[in-house]
C-alpha cells in the first residue's frame, strides 16, 4: 500500500517539475491587466519565442493582492522582470520608488510620447477610455459637467473614487483644473446626490437595469454592455473642439530593474508594443484601443486618431493621486 | 537522538517556519522608518473606521457562529442519535461547502440569482432582484459562512455525542423523554464540544478573507487587503490586523484556562458499550422532508448553480487544457503540505498530549493562534521574513506555499494527533520501554501502527485544507506557482461565468476523494467504538 | 541487595505521594507490597521502573545510582527490569510472538536465539497453540500469560507486578498465582509484586510491605504480617 502511495507521488512530482525542467529561456512578469484577458497574449509569446512565461497575476480592484506591492516589497530581491500593468499611475509610483529601469522599444516608436514615459521607465499600449454608459434612448450627456446638472440630480452613478480608474480620473481632473475648481466640482457632485457604487461593473449593472441614468465608466465596461445587448451606449464625453477631451488609461509595461531575464524581459515587452498584439486586444472582449495608428479595429472600438484625449502628463497625475488619498477619503466618508 | 532531543528540535522548526514570520511583521510595522514608532497603531485606533471594521467583524463572526451553532446541534444530533434513514448520506452532503473554497459557494449563490440564474427561474426576477439586492453585504456573508462552516458543528456534535457514557442518557431515560434527557443530560455534558466549535466557527469567519470579499462587506481581512494593494502600505497594513489578533489572543485565552479546565463524564478509550438510539417514530417522515429541504437550500443551491453553469464546451476546454498546471499543482503541493502536517503534527501531537515539556501549552497555543489569524496576514510576515536574496531559494519556489500551510494549519495535525494519543493508553509505551526499547524504536513500532487511523485521517485533513487555501497561498506564489483556488480568484476578474463554474467545479472534484475516504475512517472508527 | 530504595520523597500539587520510604529487596525473594488504592504503591512501582523520578532521595539497582534527588541516571529502557501492566498493555497491532520479540530485537539478538527463547517461554506456560494470535483472540488468562512472558523473556533482574490480577474472577486468579510462583522460581528471577488484595499478598510473598498515606507501615514475613494486621484490627 505505501510503495503505490510513493509510486504516485514520485509520478507526481515529476510530472509537475518536467514542465519547468525542459524550459531553459524564462521571464518572469507580474500582471495587473485581468488574466482572462492577458493569459492568452503571454501564451501566444511563449509560443513564438520558445520562452517560458511564469506569470502572477492580480485580483480584481478592490480584493487585489496587489502585485504591485510586491513589487514594492521586493525591492531588494527582485523576482519580476516585466511588470504589466493596467494602467500608467502604477507604472510612475514604480519609477519614483526606483523599482523599474529604462528600456525604450523600438516597437513603441510610433507611439504618441503622451502615452510614453520620456525617460523610458514605462510605455504605454492598449488603452482603455472614460466613457458615459447611458440607456440607448432618451437624452444624453456630452459632458462631465453634467454630474453637477440639476437636471441629473439623483439620477447618476459614479465608482468609489478611492479605488481603481475612478482615482485617477479624478487625480487627473486635479492636475488639469487645479485644486479649487477640482474641489468645487467634487462638492457640487455631492450636492447633485450623485450615487457612489462598489466599482465600475456596479455602476454599468446600475445604468442597464435604469436605476440610474448615466455612469462614467471604463471603455470596456461599456463596449462589452453594448455587445451584448443590454440596451446601452457609449459616450466619450467632453469631445467639442476646444474640449476637455476623455482620459485615455493605457496598458504599460516597465521593466524591472535587477530582474534575471533582463533580454527575455525585452523581447517580452517588444512583443507587448507591437501592432499585432495591441490588434489582439481590440479583438478581444476587453476592446481596447490601439495606440499604434491605424490599426484594424472591431466596428465598435474607436481608433486613437477618432478620439479627443484629456491632455494630461500621466507622472503629474499619479503625484496628485498620492497627495489626494486623504482628502478622497473624507470625501467618500471613510 | 534522545526523545527531548528530538523534540526540541521539531519545535525550534515549528517556530521558525511558523511563529518568526507573524513576529517580524509585527516588529516591522512597529519600525516604519528604522526607528521605533507606534505611529501606525497611533493612526489605526484614531480613525473612526477601525471601529466600523470591528463591528463588522465581530457582528457577522458572532452572527454567523450563533446561527450555525442553532442549526449545527439539532443536525448533529439527528445524525448521530436517531434512526434517520440516510444520516450518513446527509453527513457528507453537509460537508461538502467546507471542503472546497468557501468564496465558492458565495460564487454559486451569486449565479442563481443571475438573471438567467436556477433560482430566478424558479421565483421570478422580482424575488430574486430583492435577494440578490441583500446578498451582497450582511447577510449574504451570514449565509454564506454559515452554509461553509455547518459541518464543523454538526461533526463535532456526533463526535462528542458518541463519546458520551450510553450508561448516563439510559439512566436518565427510565424517568424522561428523550428531549428531555438531551437537554440536561447530553448536551451538557458535551457542552466543551459544542464551545469549541462555536469557537473554531466564530474564529475562522473572523480570519475569512474571500467571502466578504466576493460580497463586498468590509472586515478586518480585507481591510488588510486594501491597505496593501490601494495605499501601498505596509505598516498600516500590519496595524490593521492588530485588533484581529487581540480578539485570536482572547480567543486562545478562553479556550485555554476555560475549556481545558472542565471535567466531563465522557467515556474513555474504546467503550463497546451499545448506543441506543432514539426512535423518529411519526415524526420520521416530517424531519426527512425538512432535512430534505435544508440540504437543498445549503448545498444544492450553490453546487447546482455552479455545476449546471459549468456544462459547456468552452468551459471544458478552459479546464482542462489551461488549468491542467495548476490542478497538478494543486495536488502535490497540498500532498506534500498533509505530509509535513502530518509529520509535524505526530511530534507535537505528542509533545502536547505526554506533556514531555512544561510549555507544551504554548506551542498548542501558539499553533492556535496562527490557525485563526487570517491568512493573508501569515502571507505578509512570509514574505516580510524570507524576501532576500539569501533565503531566495525558499521564497522563489514551491517551498514558501508549503511553509504557509504549515504555519496555517499546524494546529489541525497537532490537535488531531493528540487526540489520537489520548486514546493510546500510556502504558503501551511504556511497556516497551520497560523491555528495552528507545524512543524512536518505540515511536515506530508501537506509537505509529497503533495510530494509524489517526495519522491518516490527518493526512486527508491536512490535504483538504492545503487543497483549499487561498489567503495565504494567494499572498506568496511564486511566479507559475499558482494554485487550482489561486487560479479561480485571479481569473474571475471579467471571466465567462462559465469557465469559473467549470473550475470551482474541478475544485470540487479535488477534494471530494479525500473527503469520502474521511467519511470512510470515520464511519469504521464508530462501528469499532 | 538487588534493589534499594533510600529514604524517597514525591510530591504531587502539594500533596505528598511518597514521603521518606527506606526499602532493601534481596535477591531472589518475592517482596509484596500491600496497602489500600492511593498509598503509592503503585508510584513507588514506577519510580523503580524509572517512569517517575523522586523528588529527593535514591534509588539503586544492584548497588548502582539509577536516580538520585530528581535526576535520572539511567532510563527505563536501561534498568533491565520487567514489568506486567496493571491493564497488561500488549500491543494490539502485534501477533504473540510479535510481542515478545520486540525487546529483544532491540536487543539486536540474533533472530535464531530470539525463537528459541520465544519458544521455550511459550512452551512453559503452554501458549504455544496461541502464539500467532493477536491480543484481542484470547481469553483475558492467556492475555495474562502473554503479559508476563513478555515480561520474563527478557530475563530482566527483577520483575515488577502491579495489580496484574486484580480483574480476574477468583478461579483464574488462584491458578495464575500458582503459575507465577512456578515460573519465578524457574527463572529465579527476583518479584516486587503490588496488591491491595491481602489474600493474593499472603500467598505469593516470601516478604510483605505494608504501606498507607505514602510511608511503609511495617515489613516482615508473612506471619509476621498475618499476626500485625490481626494486632491491628483488635485495636478498633
Amino acid at each position: 500500500m505505501r510503495r503505490v502511495y510513493l509510486f504516485f507521488l514520485s509520478f507526481l512530482l515529476i510530472s509537475s517539475s518536467k514542465s519547468y525542467l525542459s524550459w531553459a529561456e524564462e521571464v518572469v512578469v507580474y500582471v495587473s491587466e485581468d488574466q482572462v484577458f492577458s493569459e492568452p497574449i503571454l501564451k501566444d509569446f511563449e509560443k513564438e519565442t520558445g520562452i517560458k512565461v511564469k506569470p502572477v497575476y492580480d485580483t480584481e480592484e478592490a480584493k487585489s493582492t496587489g502585485v504591485m506591492n510586491r513589487l514594492i516589497a521586493e525591492k531588494d530581491n527582485p523576482q519580476a522582470d516585466v511588470y504589466w500593468a493596467n494602467e500608467p499611475i502604477r507604472a510612475v509610483v514604480l519609477k519614483q520608488k526606483g523599482i523599474s529601469a529604462a528600456y525604450f522599444s523600438p516597437n513603441a516608436k510610433d507611439i504618441s510620447a503622451q502615452f510614453k514615459d520620456p525617460e523610458g521607465y514605462w510605455t504605454g499600449f492598449s488603452a482603455r477610455a472614460r466613457v458615459f454608459i447611458v440607456s440607448a434612448e432618451g437624452a444624453a450627456p456630452t459632458s462631465i459637467h453634467a454630474y453637477t446638472d440639476k437636471k441629473w440630480k439623483n439620477k447618476a452613478v459614479i465608482a468609489n473614487p478611492l479605488f481603481g480608474t475612478t482615482t485617477s480620473w479624478i487625480a487627473a481632473l486635479f492636475t488639469v483644473w487645479g485644486d479649487e475648481k477640482t474641489k468645487s466640482f467634487l462638492d457640487r457632485i455631492k450636492l447633485n446626490e450623485v450615487k457612489i457604487s462598489t466599482s465600475n461593473g456596479e455602476s454599468t449593472t446600475f445604468v442597464i437595469n435604469k436605476q440610474f441614468a448615466f455612469s462614467l465608466v471604463d471603455s470596456d465596461d461599456a463596449t462589452n454592455a453594448v455587445r451584448n445587448g443590454k440596451g446601452v451606449r457609449q459616450i466619450y464625453p467632453d469631445q467639442e473642439a476646444g474640449g476637455l477631451g476623455a482620459l485615455i488609461l493605457p496598458n504599460a509595461a516597465v521593466l524591472i530593474k535587477g530582474g534575471k531575464n533582463p533580454e527575455n524581459a525585452r523581447k517580452l515587452m517588444d512583443y507587448l508594443f507591437s501592432p499585432e498584439t495591441e490588434r489582439k486586444l481590440a479583438f478581444a472582449d476587453c476592446a481596447q484601443i490601439p495606440l499604434h495608428p491605424g490599426i484594424q479595429t472591431p466596428k465598435d472600438v474607436k481608433k486613437i486618431e477618432e478620439i479627443r484625449p484629456m491632455k494630461v502628463d500621466y507622472e503629474t497625475v499619479a503625484k496628485k493621486l498620492q497627495e489626494i488619498q486623504a482628502y478622497l477619503k473624507d470625501w467618500v466618508g471613510y | 537522538m534522545t526523545k527531548k532531543g528530538v523534540l526540541l528540535l521539531v519545535v525550534f522548526i515549528f517556530i521558525i517556519v511558523s511563529f518568526l514570520p507573524v513576529l517580524t511583521l509585527l516588529i516591522k510595522s512597529l519600525f516604519p522608518n528604522g526607528n521605533f514608532s507606534i505611529e501606525n497603531y497611533v493612526v489605526l485606533f484614531q480613525s473612526s473606521r477601525t471601529w466600523i471594521l470591528l463591528r463588522n467583524s465581530l457582528s457577522l463572526a458572532v452572527v454567523a457562529t450563533v446561527v450555525t451553532l442553532f442549526l449545527g446541534i439539532p443536525l448533529g444530533i439527528l445524525f448521530s442519535k436517531t434512526n434517520l434513514p440516510f444520516k450518513e448520506l446527509f453527513t457528507l452532503l453537509f460537508t461538502i461547502p467546507f471542503i472546497i473554497p468557501s468564496y465558492m459557494i458565495a460564487i454559486g449563490w451569486f449565479y442563481a440569482l443571475a438573471p438567467q440564474g436556477i433560482l430566478t427561474r424558479i421565483l421570478g426576477t422580482h424575488v430574486t432582484e430583492i435577494m440578490l439586492h441583500h446578498f451582497f453585504g450582511f447577510p449574504g456573508a451570514v449565509l454564506v459562512m454559515t452554509s461553509v462552516l455547518l459541518p464543523v458543528v454538526v461533526i463535532l456534535t456526533m463526535t462528542y455525542l458518541g463519546l458520551v457514557d450510553p450508561k448516563l442518557e439510559e439512566a436518565a431515560r427510565l424517568s424522561s423523554g428523550w428531549i428531555l434527557t438531551l437537554r440536561k443530560i447530553s448536551l451538557p455534558i458535551i457542552s466543551p464540544g459544542i464551545f469549541l466549535a462555536g469557537l473554531l466557527v466564530f474564529a475562522l469567519t473572523l480570519g475569512e478573507f474571500g467571502v466578504p470579499s466576493f460580497l463586498r462587506y468590509n472586515v478586518f481581512p480585507v481591510e488588510a487587503f486594501t491597505q496593501f494593494s490601494a495605499f501601498y502600505n505596509f505598516g498600516a497594513a500590519t496595524a490593521a490586523t492588530i485588533p484581529l489578533g487581540i480578539i485570536i489572543l482572547l480567543i486562545v485565552i478562553v479556550e485555554r484556562y476555560f475549556l481545558r479546565k472542565r471535567t466531563f463524564e465522557l467515556i474513555k478509550g474504546t467503550g463497546k458499550e451499545e448506543k441506543i438510539t432514539i426512535e423518529l417514530n411519526q415524526w420520521k417522515v416530517s424531519i426527512l422532508i425538512f432535512v430534505i429541504v435544508f440540504a437543498a437550500i445549503i448545498v444544492f443551491i450553490p453546487l447546482g448553480s455552479l455545476i449546471s453553469k459549468s456544462v459547456s464546451l468552452v468551459a471544458c476546454r478552459e479546464t482542462f487544457v489551461r488549468s491542467m498546471d495548476s490542478v497538478l499543482r494543486s495536488l502535490v503541493y497540498s500532498s506534500i503540505g498533509a505530509t509535513l502536517l502530518t509529520l509535524f503534527g505526530f511530534f507535537l501531537g505528542y509533545l502536547l498530549e505526554r506533556k514531555v515539556f512544561h510549555f507544551a501549552w504554548a506551542i498548542d497555543s501558539m499553533a492556535f493562534f496562527l490557525f485563526a489569524l487570517p491568512g493573508t496576514v501569515i502571507g505578509i510576515g512570509l514574505i516580510s521574513l524570507w524576501n532576500n536574496p539569501a533565503t531566495n531559494f525558499i521564497y522563489a519556489s514551491a517551498a514558501v506555499i508549503i511553509l504557509g500551510y504549515i504555519a496555517q494549519y499546524a494546529a489541525l495535525g497537532e490537535r488531531m494527533m493528540a487526540a489520537t494519543y489520548a486514546q493510546i493508553p500510556t502504558s503501551m509505551e511504556e511497556a516497551a520501554q520497560i523491555t528495552g526499547v528507545g524512543w524512536f524504536r518505540r515511536l515506530v513500532g508501537i506509537v505509529a501502527p497503533m495510530a494509524k487511523r489517526g495519522l491518516i485521517a490527518t493526512w486527508l485533513i491536512g490535504f483538504l485544507f492545503c487543497s483549499k487555501d487561498l489567503g495565504s497561498t494567494m499572498m506568496i506564489y511564486p511566479p507559475g506557482h499558482d494554485t487550482l483556488p489561486v487560479r479561480i480568484f485571479t481569473l474571475m476578474a471579467n471571466s465567462p461565468e462559465e469557465i469559473i463554474a467549470a473550475l470551482c467545479v474541478l475544485m470540487l472534484g479535488i477534494a471530494f476523494l479525500p473527503l469520502c475516504a474521511l467519511g470512510v475512517i470515520f464511519k469504521k472508527s464508530r462501528v469499532k467504538s | 541487595m538487588i534493589l534499594k530504595i533510600e529514604n524517597v520523597f514525591k510530591t504531587y500539587n502539594g500533596t505528598a505521594a511518597i514521603s521518606g520510604v527506606e526499602l532493601d529487596v534481596e535477591r531472589g525473594e518475592r517482596l509484596v507490597i500491600l496497602g489500600p488504592s492511593g498509598c503509592g504503591k503503585t508510584t513507588l512501582l514506577r519510580m523503580v521502573a524509572g517512569f517517575i523520578q523522586p523528588d529527593k532521595g535514591k534509588i539503586l539497582i544492584e548497588n548502582k545510582t539509577v536516580s538520585d534527588n530528581g535526576k535520572c541516571f539511567v532510563e527505563p529502557e536501561h534498568r533491565e527490569v520487567g514489568m506486567v501492566f496493571q491493564d497488561l498493555a500488549l500491543w494490539p497491532h502485534m501477533n504473540v510472538s510479535e510481542n515478545l520479540a520486540f525487546g529483544l530485537k532491540a536487543k539486536k539478538i540474533p533472530k535464531s536465539e530470539i525463537k528459541k527463547r520465544i519458544d521455550e517461554i511459550l512452551e512453559k506456560m503452554q501458549m504455544i497453540p496461541f502464539k500467532n494470535r493477536f491480543p484481542k483472540e484470547l481469553s483475558g488468562g492467556q492475555q495474562q500469560r502473554v503479559a508476563l512472558a513478555r515480561a520474563l523473556v527478557m530475563r530482566p533482574k527483577i520483575l515488577l507486578m502491579d495489580e496484574p490480577l486484580s480483574n480476574l474472577d477468583f478461579e483464574l486468579n488462584l491458578a495464575l498465582r500458582r503459575e507465577i510462583l512456578r515460573l519465578q522460581s524457574e527463572f529465579n528471577t527476583t518479584l516486587v509484586y503490588v496488591t491491595h488484595d491481602r489474600d493474593e499478598a499472603f500467598s505469593l510473598a516470601t516478604r510483605v510491605v505494608i504501606m498507607e498515606h505514602g510511608q511503609i507501615q511495617k515489613i516482615g514475613s508473612v506471619k509476621d504480617i498475618a499476626n500485625y494486621i490481626l494486632e491491628m484490627s483488635k485495636k478498633f
